[in-house]
């Protein structure tokens, strides 16, 4: 496959391509099946590329190993994508951001004393020739893969890169490599600041917009946030005249955070109109590749996470965590189609004469189409421009009535094989065509019309499937109106529409949660119906209660005379952070003996973390807090007596949760975890011992005499069939617990702790579900209520945990 | 540390806008990066006298924005383009020739935004 580009759109073997791409991450979406899922959904939303992270982190625990196999084999991620229809933009990084642990880079890179990460310290550059050997060593393991697979068009290098000098060694020294690894197709780097970064370094010059970052504003109040894209061709232009523009990362979604507002919120705030808006305005700009970030939203299960999010990552998506359709992918599906039917590859911004307060427009023309098109846009807050006020009066003397924040794609002087349409307000879906005749689907619009070049004038209250024909020396044009509601549920196919699923595969096999009559249009059998009834699940509840089938006390590295002597050592005075102790786990334990002269401890850890004497609790602590998008850290003195230290020799337990390392966009991946500051008053020497994980991780035989941790433990079987996509999740009810982690068959999917906000349904991972099923959920911090171990273990008997359905569908072929 | 490049902050400051007073100084901002907040200033800095925040005021649009003014949770909008003027109220601190300024703004996203420029009266 030759990718080659000029100012206006990427080639593929020659053809222009109107790149429409989202992104997807393997890692938190983990699994063949899962990923083919993801990538179908994509497919058959009119995406035709999908935008994909390489985790350097994810497959290299240790210097020079790599590990690609069983889920982390991303040559099948790949192989899914090519077998879906679908191009790939590959991000390798090295650094990646996305939320996750230190950035994608790795915890034995960031270790190394003489190793500057990413060639910079803060935002002064330093060159690090260190870090480009291991820079070296991971593109010499993931390259060769990527370049298996000819579907790859583009190729990222670093991740929204700056510094005060700009020096361009690390941008062009890394250009270099990916050149004499054999990456043939373009490459890019994607500027944050908008500001022509590194334009000169690649062959494409690409930016990330993200309009919407703080979820406490309102978007469309301060309607002034899309003042980048508004006129970003310039920028375009200013950077790189000969090559096309190039959005890689354009908002679709928003990630949450610990104490954010909530992705419900989230998700309500953007509504569809948000994704609508930036694409829309995006294709106004004469931009023609974008790629929604995120299409798909994942889960940080594992480790994944850096310490900024929680387990979600859903992100608003498209497609959210669990793989259902949302109103932003519908949205998007329109767009998209709407591209797949009119090539937008070849415009040009054409003098449009026309302001108007809160209004945005621009005209382009479509060398391809030999037409205009009309972008225009109402900022006007909960101000419909409405009939009764007239609309918006344009130059060509038509009115468009448009709903606040609404934007609309209109086509101007466009001709079609039997009739010519001279403006519409009302958008076109998509359009099948052959020679000599064509479908073209618009979506009914009561406040909108058709005015043809004839004089004629259609209005666009219709019902669904309301049909005009037009013929024209030998040639048909057929006009066929869609509801939103059945446009949504409409898919198409390229020569043919699907109508009333709930989703397709590029196949034609149709997905439907309930019985269903789909029907069928394409140009040569017209219409076609077809029964769909469900009959591979039973009505299964949407929720049901689980049954606990144990519970047990589960952290024996707490009880007195516990043997650690199998665990590290760290020498009295040594450093007992994370790096220091090699151990990147998320939970950390030390132990250690410590005199009965001491008065009090002082200790600094990183994010939660709670300290046992003797067996006995004396602090339980969430030390994490986040502001102005730095880490505070926090240092606190627990006083000791004679009572605590009531032994000669005490045994000091101290558990660290490490919530993930700083994700190093505006802070530094190297921010310690761990045990960061010990201090004893007296001052004496400690020895420590270490280890990570929670028993119930690595042993079967773990049940202690403490309370403190405890293990739930439910059972549930599932009834899985290839022609079923379902999503299920688990919650709790009457949940008097602070922190809990939770197993899906021994892996680790969630992350419960209460804090301003919870999440409250965590999404039980498909890859990670087989037919019968454990879920252990290890409760960290008993309710200060509760008095009794005994009154403890009867108190988490009681909890609810409930396991529900997302959504379930089943697929005919 | 916020991983804005220094040369792209330093664009704000509009050279040559510098005025010196009896009790203080001001000058402009103008937001060449892109639409965004402002959620405070911690301090300005001119040559060795430091404005906290309580001395530093804003005025956008003939509005003044005074420290108890401006939170992250009450930000006020600086649109790609406009201009803005900081002042600074408490002792003379501009001198004639080369002065070093020191802005340090707070963003709802950025968190900390520092400033390095030299300006001449």
């Amino acid at each position: 496959m030759e990718v080659t580009f000029d100012k206006y759109s990427l080639m593929i073997d020659g053809k222009r391509v109107f790149i429409k791409s989202g992104a997807f991450h393997y890692f938190r979406t983990p699994g063949v099946k899962m990923a083919r899922d993801r990538f179908l959904k994509m497919k058959a939303g009119g995406y035709n590329t999908v935008d994909i992270y390489f985790n350097w982190n994810y497959h290299s625990a240790q210097r020079g190993e790599y590990d690609f196999s069983g889920i982390k084999d991303v040559r099948k991620v790949l192989e899914e994508a090519k077998k879906a229809g679908l191009y790939v933009i590959a991000r390798p990084g090295p650094f990646i951001n996305a939320e996750v642990n230190a950035g994608g880079l790795p915890f034995w890179l960031l270790k190394m004393e003489d190793v500057i990460p990413r060639n910079r310290i803060g935002t002064e550059y330093k060159y690090s020739p260190k870090y480009m050997e291991c820079v070296a060593e991971w593109y010499d393991h993931i390259i060769p893969i990527i370049k298996e697979f000819d579907n790859v068009i583009l190729f990222q290098i670093e991740n929204e890169y700056a510094t005060d000098s700009m020096e361009e060694d690390y941008m062009r020294e890394l250009y270099k490599m990916v050149r004499e690894r054999g990456i043939t197709c373009p490459i890019f780097h994607n500027d944050a600041y908008f500001a022509g970064l590194w334009a000169d370094c690649v062959d494409i010059y690409a930016l990330d917009l993200y309009p919407y970052i703080n979820p406490n504003q309102n978007w469309k109040q301060d309607n002034f946030c899309f003042d980048t894209l508004d006129n970003v061709e310039d920028i375009f232009r200013c950077a790189k005249d000969n090559a096309p523009p190039f959005i890689a990362e354009m908002q679709s979604g928003w990630f949450d955070k610990w104490d954010g507002s909530g992705y419900s919120h989230i998700r309500e705030a953007l509504g569809d109109e948000h994704i609508n808006i930036m694409t829309k305005t995006a294709l106004s700009q004469g931009v023609t590749l974008f790629n929604h970030y995120m299409a798909a939203g994942g889960t940080n299960w594992g480790d994944l996470a850096c310490d900024e999010v929680y387990t979600s990552y859903e992100f608003t998506a498209p497609i959210d965590e669990f793989g259902v359709l949302q109103s932003n992918f519908y949205k998007a599906k329109e767009i998209n189609y709407f591209l797949d039917s009119f090539d937008l590859t070849c415009t040009e911004p054409k003098d449009f004469d026309f302001q108007q307060e809160n209004i945005y427009s621009k005209m382009r023309h479509d060398n391809i189409n030999d037409c205009d098109w009309l972008f225009i846009r109402n900022m006007g807050i909960n101000k419909k421009i409405n009939e009764a006020e007239g609309g918006v009066t344009l130059p060509n003397g038509k009115t468009v009535v448009l709903k606040s924040c609404d934007m609309k794609i209109c086509p101007v002087n466009l001709k079609l094989k039997a009739c010519d349409i001279e403006f519409s307000d009302v958008e076109i879906f998509a359009r099948l065509q052959n020679e000599k005749e064509e479908a073209v689907f618009f979506i009914a619009d009561k406040n909108a019309n058709i005015y043809m070049s004839d004089g004629t004038v259609i209005k666009g209250d219709k019902t669904d499937f309301e049909n005009y024909t037009f013929e024209r020396d030998g040639k048909s044009t057929q006009f066929i109106f869609l509801t939103k509601h059945l446009a949504d549920r409409s898919w198409f196919l390229g020569d043919k529409m699907i109508f009333n699923a709930d989703y397709v595969l590029p196949n034609g096999a149709v997905a439907v949660e309930k019985n269903t009559e789909i029907a069928y249009f394409d140009l040569k059998y017209k219409f076609a119906k077809r029964n769909c009834i469900v009959d591979a699940f039973s009505k299964t509840p949407s929720i049901e209660q689980l049954e606990i089938s144990d519970v047990k006390f589960c952290a024996p590295e707490i009880d007195l005379d516990y043997d650690y002597s199998d665990w590290k050592k760290i020498p009295a005075g040594g450093k007992t952070d994370a790096f220091s102790c090699d151990i990147y786990d998320e939970f950390i334990w030390y132990k250690a003996k410590i005199p009965n002269n001491l008065t009090e401890i002082t200790l600094s850890a990183r994010h939660l973390f709670a300290v046992y004497v003797n067996g006995k609790e004396i602090i339980n602590r969430n030390s994490y807090k986040l502001e102005k998008l730095q880490e505070v850290p926090e240092t606190i003195s627990v006083p000791l007596n004679k009572k605590i230290l009531y032994r000669e020799e005490n045994e000091l337990t101290i558990l660290v949760q490490n919530l993930g390392f700083d994700k190093g966009f505006s802070g530094d991946t190297n921010n310690p975890r761990g045990l960061v500051i010990f201090e004893t008053t007296p001052k004496v020497p400690v020895e420590f011992y270490v280890c990570d994980r929670l028993a119930p991780e690595y042993s079967t035989r773990f049940e202690s005499d403490n309370p403190y941790l405890s293990k739930i433990t439910v059972n549930f079987d599932i009834n899985m069939k290839d022609n079923v996509f379902f999503a299920k999740y688990i919650s709790f009810e009457d949940f008097r617990c602070r922190r809990a982690t939770i197993y899906l068959n021994g892996v680790k999917i969630g992350r419960y702790i209460k804090r301003r906000h919870v999440q409250d349904k965590f999404y039980l991972i498909n890859e990670f579900l087989k037919p019968h099923n454990t879920i252990d959920i290890v409760v960290w911090e008993k309710d200060r209520n509760v008095k009794s171990a005994w009154g403890f273990k009867s108190d988490l008997k009681n909890v609810k945990i409930l396991l529900g359905t997302f959504k379930i569908c089943q697929l005919f072929k | 540390m916020v991983v804005v490049p220094d040369f792209l902050i330093k664009r704000i400051y509009q050279k040559g806008s510098l005025k010196k007073f009896d009790d203080g100084a001001s000058f402009n901002l103008k937001n060449v990066l892109g639409p965004g907040f402002i959620s405070g200033f911690n301090y300005v800095k001119i040559n060795d006298v430091v404005y906290d925040a309580q001395n530093v005021k804003f005025i956008m649009n003939g509005q003044e924005y005074t420290s108890a003014d401006v939170s992250e949770d009450h930000p006020i909008a600086f649109r790609l383009g406009q201009v803005g003027t900081l002042v600074v109220k408490g002792e003379q601190s501009v001198t004639e020739g080369v002065n070093k300024i020191v802005i340090e703004a707070l963003n709802p996203e950025a968190g900390v935004v520092k400033l390095s420029v030299e300006d001449n009266v």
